[in-house]
This record gives structure tokens, C-alpha cells and sequence, in this order.
């Protein structure tokens, strides 16, 4: 309550506040951006060969790596929000498995769990298949790409129920209070009053979350994934050039990592609000 | 007649801590019920009882005719319940017409139109109209209690709780509120209110109650109360009254 108003960027009925101004002042890290792409514009330009073609050769690799990671971290905010409520149950049972899910899955190393279910899983779910008897199942094969997304999804949702959990920790008790004074139930509550406070109060750390899934996403080239690490390492094989092909997949992950944190700066001004 | 709120020897602990000592209390409608006492009497325990924010151990509350023990639509129980917190409680992310017309929708089920319309009504009631896009941060301390008092009528409460309304504010910002009680008071709503000010008791409370240590120490009309021989009463209101 204390603290000076800060600007709440939601549009012209709030300009009169002091500071308000700031918002449509551009934000200076796009310089970096226009820096590191005006830089690849360059080498690819002045140099075609081998940039361009690199970059013609991996460029399924960044489709690839664009549509993993957003997918996975649009099923990542499910898991994080199903299992931070689950991290907050007062029914022991739920909160027993959600801890579990979390402190499972957050002390075994990524590239761990994606290689488990790329080699394990399969094999565990044809075992199923041959004792159930249905042969759909024993003849099951795993899709790259869904096993990629899979082993995201189940790992950083991890990490994210207990951003959501503490999210929702963040917002002060007398907020359900309130609305429950109010005659609302406990999901009304939850849905209205307490869920769209915590969901503005973790975007920093979500917004963190998605760019490190970005990069954590290389770690599906190692099982088969088809993404711009692996699209990097095919080129180098046949060319044998590392400088020139790891620069530019260097830099291509560069871009969308500026990118993305330019956009998650942007809708957490968006979704600011003053307490 | 039968008493809105009944309050039968109730107990409440917390931990170790006896909070409530079998309290018991009746409050008719349209009465209005100012409870005083030292920090850690009870006295919000008790309020919080009513509308069971707070769990009681044992006794029993029936409020408008539905026992709470095990009260199965609590939040039915609630929505007849008005209750205002001394840190206001508006809910930050949305705006004063939001904070009024939430609860009207999603519990009240009424219309868009109707809630705005009902909320515009109480704000101009409690001399804000003009404030409603405003956010809750961008309001006076008193401006956000006396939206907080709107938004618990909006509900049409049969009855109205205030767990000590003007302790968080500056004197001034404390008469404006206190104005609103008052007129609500005047009005004929049953209010149970916790508070210190005394000239606020004097001038509508139907009845005092001085709690200690989690009962009921004394109970009378505030003609009485303020003349009261009881030495507690004597002792705390010389506190409360500044009398040196």
C-alpha cells in the first residue's frame, strides 16, 4: 500500500499517473536484438557460403525447436497449475502425489528423463500391452516428437507447480477471506479472486521458465528429435566446419532467446498491477 | 422473538491458546452490537465465528435459523453475511465496479447490467460514485473501506460485520467511515461491530460488550456501559477514552 504508484499500464484511463509515460518508451534491450540479428543478416549476406546455406539446411531444425518448446510449455502451464493446487490440497492424498511428482522428477537430470522416455517407456508400455493382451498396445513405438514434448512437459511442470505454488502462496490470505465473506465457494474463490493475483505474480519467474525451456530444448537431439542442435550436428558431419555451424546455431538460438524475453517483458507489463 | 444471530457457549483454540471460553450471545435484528476489549480477547475470534471463517470447538451459532456446527451450504449461510476487515481486503487486480459486482455475479447470479447498477447505487451511497474505474491502490485508506463496506451490501446482507473498520486509518479518513456506519445503522441493519471508537458506540450501539481473555465480561447499554461499576469496564474504558 506504502510504495509510490507505479505506472499500470492497462491504457489511457490511468495515463494522468505520474511516470505513466514510460510505457510506450521502447524498450532499449531491443537494440541488443536488432544487434545480434543485424549480425546474422551480415554473415549470411557477405559470407553465403557456407552461412546461408547452414542456415537453409537448419531451418526445418529452428520450426522444430519453435514448435517443441511452445507446446511444451503450453502443457508445462497445465501440469504447473494442476500440480501447484495439487502442492496446496488439504487432501493428503493429492498432496502426497504432487509432492512426489515434484521432488521425483526435479532431482533426475533432464537429459535423464529424456532418454528414459525414449528408450524406457516404450518397452514399459508394450510390457502392458502383451499382459493386457492388446496388441495395439505391445506393438507400441514412440513418436519422437511426443516423447520430446512429453519429457519437457513432465519436467518443467514440475518446476512450475511450485512457482504456481508459491504464487498462490504469494497472495495474502485475507484476498480468500474476502471472497469467501462474500458467500463465494472455494473454487469461486480460487478462479476470481486468488488465481489471476498469482498468475501476475509469477509471470517473471514463467517468463524465466519458458526461455530456459528454449534451451533445455537441444536436449532432445539426443533422442532423434529432428531440432536445430541436431539439424547443427548433421550439417557439421558432412562439412566439417564447427566454427561456422555452431556460430550460427549459436546465434539463431540467440535470437529467439531475445525474443522471448522481450515478449515475456511485455506481458508482464500488460498483466502489471499495483498492490 | 427469535434472535438472527444466537451464539451458545462456543469455544475456540488455537493450539494452546483458549481462545473463546464459552461465549454466549444473542443479537436481534436490527440491533446494533459494538464489542470492545484488549488485544487477544477474542473479540474478532468471535466475529470470524459467526460467519465460520473461523472453526469453534465447541457450542453452537445459529445464524438466521441455520445452525453452523456442520452447516452444509456454508456459503449460503454467507452470502446473508456482510463482513468488512480492518485491512479492507478489496481485491487488488480489479477495479471498485469489479471488486462491487464480482460476488453479485458469480454468487448472486444477477446481470451485468443489474450489479453495475446496484454498485453505482451503494457508491454514491458511500460518497464515492466517481471512483468507480479507479483501482484500490489508487484510493485513501478510507476510500478503500468504504468501498469494502459497498461491495458487503451489494450482497444484501441481513446483517453486517465489522472487525475493527477504522483501525488502519488517519482520524480523518476514520469520521467518513464511521459516517457510513452510522447512516447503515440508522437504517435498521443488524451490525455486530468490533471497535474502539467510542463515540461511534455512544451514538448507535443498542448494546456494548466488553471482552477479556475470551468471555464476555460485561454486557449492557451504552448508557449503562459508560457508567458501568464493573472495575474491568471502568479500567479498559479509561484506556480506550484517553482519561488520564
Amino acid at each position: 500500500m506504502d510504495g509510490q504508484l507505479k505506472p499500470r499500464p492497462s491504457g489511457s484511463k490511468l495515463a494522468y499517473l505520474p511516470g505513466a509515460e514510460s510505457i510506450t518508451r521502447i524498450d532499449p534491450w531491443w537494440g541488443l536484438v536488432v544487434l545480434v540479428v543485424g549480425l546474422t543478416v551480415t554473415l549470411v549476406t557477405v559470407r553465403a557460403d557456407p552461412f546461408w546455406r547452414i542456415l537453409l539446411f537448419v531451418r526445418d531444425g529452428v520450426a522444430v525447436t519453435a514448435f517443441i518448446t511452445v507446446s511444451a510449455f503450453m502443457f508445462t502451464l497445465i501440469a504447473g497449475m494442476i500440480g501447484g493446487l495439487g502442492r496446496l490440497s488439504r487432501n493428503p492424498v493429492i498432496h502426497g502425489v504432487a509432492t512426489l511428482y515434484v521432488e521425483i522428477v526435479r532431482g533426475i537430470p533432464l537429459l535423464v528423463q529424456l532418454i528414459w522416455w525414449y528408450f524406457a517407456f516404450p518397452v514399459v508400455v508394450q510390457g502392458i500391452g502383451r499382459w493386457l493382451n492388446i496388441a495395439a498396445i505391445a506393438n507400441y513405438q514412440s513418436n519422437a516428437i511426443f516423447t520430446a514434448v512429453t519429457g519437457l512437459t513432465v519436467c518443467y511442470g514440475a518446476y512450475m507447480s511450485e512457482i504456481y505454488r508459491a504464487g498462490i502462496q504469494s497472495v495474502p490470505k485475507d484476498q480468500a477471506e474476502a471472497a469467501r465473506s462474500l458467500g463465494m465457494t472455494h473454487f469461486q474463490s480460487m478462479r476470481h479472486v486468488i488465481l489471476p493475483q498469482a498468475v501476475r505474480m509469477v509471470l517473471p519467474p514463467v517468463g524465466n521458465e519458458f526461455i530456459a525451456l528454449l534451451k533445455d530444448s537441444c536436449l532432445v537431439s539426443v533422442v532423434a528429435v529432428a531440432d536445430l542442435t541436431r539439424r547443427g550436428r548433421e550439417f557439421m558431419a558432412v562439412h566439417f566446419n564447427p566454427i561456422e555451424v555452431w556460430t550460427m546455431v549459436a546465434l539463431l538460438y540467440l535470437i529467439m532467446t531475445l525474443f522471448l524475453a522481450r515478449l515475456v517483458s511485455w506481458v508482464e507489463k500488460k498483466a502489471h498491477f499495483e498492490r | 422473538m427469535e434472535p438472527i444471530i444466537h451464539i451458545e457457549n462456543i469455544h475456540k483454540h488455537f493450539g494452546k491458546v483458549h481462545a473463546l471460553r464459552g461465549v454466549s450471545l444473542d443479537v436481534h435484528k436490527g440491533e446494533v452490537v459494538v464489542i470492545i476489549g484488549p488485544s487477544g480477547s477474542g473479540k474478532s475470534t468471535l466475529l470470524r465465528c459467526i460467519n465460520r471463517l473461523e472453526e469453534y470447538d465447541a457450542g453452537r451459532i445459529v445464524v438466521d435459523g441455520i445452525l453452523l456446527d456442520n452447516a452444509q451450504n456454508i456459503n449460503a449461510v454467507r452470502q446473508e453475511i456482510g463482513m468488512v476487515f480492518q485491512s479492507f481486503s478489496l481485491f487488488a487486480h480489479l477495479t471498485v465496479m469489479e471488486n462491487l459486482t464480482l460476488a453479485q455475479r458469480v454468487v448472486r447470479k444477477r446481470s451485468r447490467d443489474e450489479s453495475q447498477e446496484i454498485a453505482l447505487e451503494l457508491l454514491t451511497k458511500v460518497g464515492i460514485p466517481d471512483k468507480a474505474q479507479a483501482y484500490p491502490i489508487q484510493l485513501s485508506g478510507g476510500q478503500q473501506q468504504r468501498v469494502a463496506i459497498a461491495r458487503a451490501l451489494a450482497m444484501n446482507p441481513k446483517i453486517m460485520l465489522f472487525d475493527e473498520p477504522t483501525s488502519a486509518l488517519d482520524p480523518e479518513m476514520i469520521k467518513e467511515v464511521l459516517d457510513v456506519m452510522l447512516a447503515l445503522a440508522r437504517e435498521g441493519m443488524t451490525m455486530v461491530v468490533v471497535s474502539h471508537e467510542m463515540g461511534f458506540a455512544r451514538a448507535a450501539a443498542n448494546r456494548m460488550i466488553l471482552m477479556d481473555e475470551g468471555q464476555i465480561i460485561e454486557e449492557a447499554t451504552p448508557e449503562k456501559f459508560f457508567t458501568s461499576s464493573h472495575e474491568r469496564t471502568k479500567q479498559f474504558l479509561s484506556t480506550v477514552l484517553h482519561m488520564y
